[in-house]
């Protein structure tokens, strides 16, 4: 069982992070917070920003232990697969939500 | 696809952008596959046609296809949005079962049945709304399309580039009376929106 | 024992009834599988004669064929049947049929759920079938939007057929996904480690785990519709604090991981095939298995691109068209693996290597719309319209039916034993393509002129007529070569055209056998070194013929089989099938009871038909496991293992562990739909919240925890040779605590049809009820078994179960009284 959940666990971190930060979205324009500004930023940018960010290094810190053999899943196969898939899980936190970066918050 | 406003001639270079991109890809794959099925001598190294082959054509090349078109999207997306301007003009319409009820911000009093006026060379934002079941409020020759949902608003900008007669259709399934469920928009030059704003006070 | 010998005798153990009775009673995957098969055709040809009735009305303008009362029953049943009585049970018709075979196992781990699984497809398929023919089909769309399918708007019994129906067939899913889960993790041909295991057994456990975590939304959504049609409770309306949305949002969940579900095991098919048409192996098998993995997750992340234009803010739906294009590039792998397979080896030009070119050239365009449509910008403007409908048709098409087509004909020799005769395959591939691409180029065409998809009808005006006309054309060309290929296969299959053995010189177990093959399957199971075994051991059929592997000595009347470690392959336990049995139709027949007396309405009979379901269940398990010790069981090759019944992780533990991973996304569902409305619908907060009170929440965790605690002295009493009764008496009064707590706490609660907040918590306090009910049924059960003489310091495997249960009511008790009480303490 340890190799199956190191096989899953990244890419079910992206898909907690990934529906989180929607639903952190979500949230932040209900609350109206696109409205309030420091220097420019709009708190909810901000704090999707940052959320994105804190999502980026979680997923890192996970492909890293995975990479030390953390989990120490059995035999060489699920081991490749399972930093394939911390890789994708890692790719997929930068690729699927990098719009906070850019598009507009809640219009 | 004849477009006729900023917005559906926007959309309309992304079709055409895509398309080409997509028929060249179309093309290399099918070439690849053909040349497959030549007669070959010795099968290469294993280790370097997984490299080629996966990390290669599967892996970098539909990433930065993919990155790129994306990034496109998204930009043509943000200038598409709803947002303020000095000579907007605001209408509300209502989707029914099946109808279009259309309402205008500068005459609260004037409500018209299946016809949306509209000035040409303005931007207009459309307030859409339903009385019912969920409808979709679609000009194809201007804009994308919106949902009518129950209990929600939603905006969409929409302009046309010329005065003229268009045609608008529901575009969500609504039941028995879904096929002929549309509706006309007709957008006026300077003067027949000024005669319009002035007959309806 | 000989070879003649051993065959005739593991033939009198494994066959079915004599005749067409062994049909009811018959558990043996062998069987099954084809009738999931032979079913699953019989639907595509339904669903085909109903695309051919729409291509007819849509062939000319202002056409008076049928009117739109009938149309939208058409398409909406073309629709409702390829997704759901098509296309998934194709799938575990195939997975059925094959996986044990390519696992090298006798039969999956739960034989007679694998026939429950098709009865309750066999009487929900039956049940609309019947809507259909007595005109009163669902007509609300495949995706079945409220407020359109609400009791206001959709008053008849349409809609109940659907969400009734298409809930019931469901079950077949679940049971499905949860036995192929097991099954490839657990029973496997020893040595068979998963870097050894066929392609096509990742992509079905891939696949299974997805249907587990894709399905529930539905089943929640398709159940909170149902309850507000019979009962009005208001989850879908808005004025009494529902949202429309939230149908949505869970059909869609489903709705995108379905797409996967059904490409995925076609994917497999095309992974297993292509290799073998080009005398190689696939390359890159590790990347292929990680590129499925990751295209199982990101498919779950897509599922607001059905909603792109519903009014979402930009970014959310940027969010999606991200995640829809990098969906993409786990597909690229594939096909670029596949494509570089045919490189390295030597392609032959077979009749299944031109369905899987078929499949490239239309799955190509396929995917390549797919990510235009995945743009938010165009999809503002194609959504809705023909467009979309031809995009779908190239995936679906493209993705599913011709690898299922390839499959067909790859298989067949096994599944018969006889070659094909008339050399009709090659002529209805022709007559498939071409009339495909006429058909559905031509749609996406007049998708682009804005033809809507679900119109009845269109005015000359329109300028649709002569690609209408084409696109209909192609359409009865497509369904000709569709009719060529079903006459081919029952001229197969009564012919006598014998043929070799391998017939494609395959490499992998499933043509280790006769063909047909056997109802035992393996007359022993084989030790598997390689993953490709018949290619480097020539003499691997032989071998396990004499049974020269392991259990090749029948005990008895038994059905013996064993399963392995999940990484290593290395032999676990030996265990022992139940046989023949009626229970499974009569189980699925008495849950069809209760789903017959919700669709009609006679609601007074549903908790009997629940009663009755868990009586039958009681019996279900009873008849399984010992009343003295097994102690270790020889399988042969010198080697002793325990059984089933003497392990700590049992099938059954296993089986519980995925059923309630597939229950937590349920309840996940439930969850996140009470935060949708709470933070989306209009007309929040409701009026009053339920009083909250410190002490249900109190007592209800504690209860929790105890049943929790009962179990766990329970099983390390009963391991150190001691009666567990005292820790079954404290997991009882635990499972009675929890459920008075949430009777008390239902009613409390404010009229469920007043307001969605309501109805919201009466669904969460009954699902709590309900699992409280279920402990306390799987305590007593375990309180029979001691007393029967079942349960022994060895005979551990039941309590460990009833731990994983109590341990799940556990963990929701204190979820849901958290969530019912919270908005009042804070309030």
């Amino acid at each position: 069982m340890t190799s199956v959940l190191s096989i899953l666990v990244s890419p079910l971190l992206w898909l907690a992070l990934f529906s989180g930060i929607y639903g952190l979205q979500g949230l932040s324009c209900e609350l109206d917070l696109d409205t309030t500004t420091f220097a420019g930023i709009s708190a909810a940018r901000a704090l999707l920003g940052a959320a994105w960010l804190a999502a980026i290094a979680l997923q890192a810190t996970l492909l890293a232990a995975l990479h030390a053999g953390r989990f120490s899943p059995e035999g060489a196969f699920v081991r490749w697969i399972s930093r394939a898939t911390g890789w994708t899980g890692l790719v997929a936190t930068i690729w699927t939500l990098f719009p906070v970066a850019v598009t507009s918050t809640c219009g | 696809m004849e477009p006729a406003g900023p917005a559906a001639n926007t959309i309309a270079t992304l079709w055409w952008v895509m398309l080409a991109g997509a028929t060249a890809i179309f093309v290399l794959v099918t070439v690849l596959l053909a040349l497959g099925f030549r007669s070959k001598e010795a099968a290469g190294d294993e280790k370097r046609q997984e490299r080629s082959w996966i990390i290669g054509l599967g892996l970098l090349f539909p990433s930065t296809v993919l990155l790129a078109l994306l990034g496109y999207g998204l930009w043509v997306g943000e200038r598409l949005l709803p947002r303020d301007g000095p000579d907007l003009v605001q209408v509300q319409a209502e989707g029914r079962r099946w109808e279009w009820i259309f309402g205008y911000g500068d005459l609260p009093a004037v409500r018209t049945l299946n016809v949306l006026h509209i000035p040409a060379g303005r931007p207009v934002d459309v307030a859409i709304t339903t009385s019912d079941v969920i409808h979709s409020f679609w000009v194809p020759r201007l804009a994308g399309k919106l949902d009518a949902i129950p209990g929600h608003v939603n905006v969409l900008r929409i302009e046309a580039s010329q005065p003229g007669t268009y045609e608008g259709r529901s575009a969500e399934y609504s039941g028995v009376g879904y096929d002929h469920h549309g509706f006309t928009v007709i957008a006026h030059d300077a003067a027949g929106w000024q005669n319009f704003l002035e007959s309806g006070r | 024992m000989n070879t003649l010998a051993r065959h005739r005798r593991l033939t009198r153990i494994w066959s079915s009834e004599p005749g067409w009775k062994g049909w009811f009673s018959t558990v043996n995957h062998n069987d099954v599988g084809r009738m999931f098969l032979v079913t699953s055709f019989f639907y595509f040809v339904v669903a085909g004669v109903l695309a051919m009735l729409i291509r007819a009305q849509l062939a000319t303008p202002h056409s008076a064929f049928v009117g739109p009362e009938i149309y939208n029953q058409l398409f909406t049943m073309h629709g409702t049947i390829m997704m759901f009585l098509f296309a998934i049970p194709t799938f575990e018709g195939l997975a059925i049929y094959l996986l044990p075979k390519m696992l090298g196992t006798r039969d999956l781990a739960y034989p007679r759920l694998t026939a429950y699984g098709y009865w309750c497809y066999f009487f929900g398929g039956g049940m609309l079938v019947f809507s259909m023919l007595a005109g009163i089909a669902p007509d609300g769309g495949w995706f079945m939007y409220p407020p359109l399918t609400s009791k206001l708007y959709s008053p008849g019994i349409n809609t109940d057929f659907w969400l009734i129906g298409i809930t019931f067939v469901e079950i077949s899913a679940i049971c499905a996904a949860v036995e192929f889960t097991v099954s490839i993790l657990k029973y496997r041909a020893p040595g068979m480690s998963l870097s050894k295991m066929p392609i096509f057994a990742w992509y079905a456990l891939v696949t299974s785990l997805m249907i587990l975590t894709g399905f529930p939304p539905l089943i929640l959504g398709s159940v909170l519709l149902e309850l507000e049609r019979a009962f009005g409770f208001p989850f879908f309306q808005v004025d009494l604090g529902g949202d429309s949305l939230l149908w949505q949002h869970l059909f869609w969940l489903f709705g995108h991981p379905e797409v996967y579900i059904i490409f995925l095991p076609a994917a497999g098919v095309i992974s297993t095939i292509l290799p073998v048409m080009s005398s190689t192996t696939l390359l890159g098998y590790r990347w292929v298995v990680a590129a499925a993995v990751g295209l199982a997750f990101l498919s779950f992340g897509l599922w607001v691109h059905h909603m792109f234009t519903t009014g979402i803010p930009h970014m959310g739906l940027a969010f999606f068209s991200a995640a829809s294009t990098l969906v993409a590039v786990p597909t690229g792998i594939q096909v670029f693996a596949w494509i570089g397979t045919i490189w390295k080896g030597k392609p032959q030009l077979k009749l299944p290597m031109l369905h899987i070119l078929g499949f490239f050239l239309t799955f190509v365009i396929g995917g390549l719309t797919g990510v235009m449509v995945a743009v938010v910008p165009f999809d503002w403007q194609v959504h809705d319209t023909a467009f979309v409908t031809a995009h779908l048709h190239y995936v679906l098409f493209g993705g599913f039916v011709f690898p299922i087509l390839a499959g067909i004909y790859y298989w067949l020799p096994l599944m018969t034993g006889r070659k094909r005769f008339f050399r009709l395959g090659e002529i209805a591939f022709a007559l498939i393509f071409v009339g495909f691409h006429v058909t559905f180029l031509a749609m996406h065409w007049v998708g682009l002129l804005g033809q809507r998809r679900r119109i009845s009808t269109y005015a000359p005006e329109d300028g649709w007529t002569t690609i209408n006309l084409i696109s209909s054309v192609g359409g009865f060309i497509l369904a000709f070569g569709l009719a060529l290929v079903l006459v081919e296969v029952a001229l197969q299959v009564v012919t006598r055209h014998r043929t070799k053995r391998n017939f494609w010189n395959s490499g992998s177990l499933e043509w280790a056998m006769m063909m047909p093959p056997p109802a035992y399957t393996f007359a022993s199971l084989p030790q598997v070194k390689d993953r490709d075994p018949l290619w480097h051991e020539r003499l691997l059929p032989v071998q396990i013929a004499r049974g020269e592997g392991y259990l090749g000595d029948p005990v008895g009347d038994r059905r013996e089989s064993m399963t392995v470690e999940i990484a290593t392959g290395a032999p676990d336990f030996h265990l022992i099938y139940p046989t023949n049995t009626r229970l499974p139709i009569f189980f699925s027949a008495v849950t069809g009871l209760f789903f017959l007396s919700m669709l009609v309405k006679l609601y007074w009979f549903a908790p009997i038909a629940l009663v009755g379901m868990a009586a039958v269940a009681w019996r279900w398990v009873w008849v399984l496991g010992q009343k003295e010790d097994l102690g270790p069981q020889p399988v042969g090759r010198g080697l002793q293992l325990s059984n089933a019944a003497e392990v700590d992780r049992s099938p059954g533990w296993w089986g519980s562990l995925f059923l309630l991973v597939a229950n937590a996304t349920f309840f996940g569902s439930l969850l996140f739909g009470f935060a949708f409305l709470w933070t989306v619908a209009p007309g929040w907060p409701p009026p009053v919240f339920i009083e909250p009170s410190l002490l249900a929440v109190a007592i209800g965790v504690g209860s929790g925890v105890l049943a929790a605690i009962g179990t766990f002295a329970a099983i390390r009493s009963n391991r150190r040779g001691a009666s567990p009764t005292f820790g079954l008496l404290l997991a009882l009064a635990g499972a009675l605590g929890v459920a008075a707590t949430f009777v008390f706490t239902i009613l409390r609660m404010p009229n469920p049809t007043e307001h969605a907040y309501g109805a919201t918590m009466l669904v969460m306090g009954s699902y709590g009820l309900f699992h409280a009910i279920v402990v306390l049924l799987m305590v007593s059960f375990l309180f029979a078994r001691m007393r029967a003489g079942f349960l022994s310091a060895a005979r551990r495997a039941e309590p460990a179960i009833v731990n994983l249960w109590a341990l799940y009511l556990a963990a929701i008790t204190t979820l849901i009284l958290v969530a019912i009480n919270l908005p009042g303490l804070v309030a």
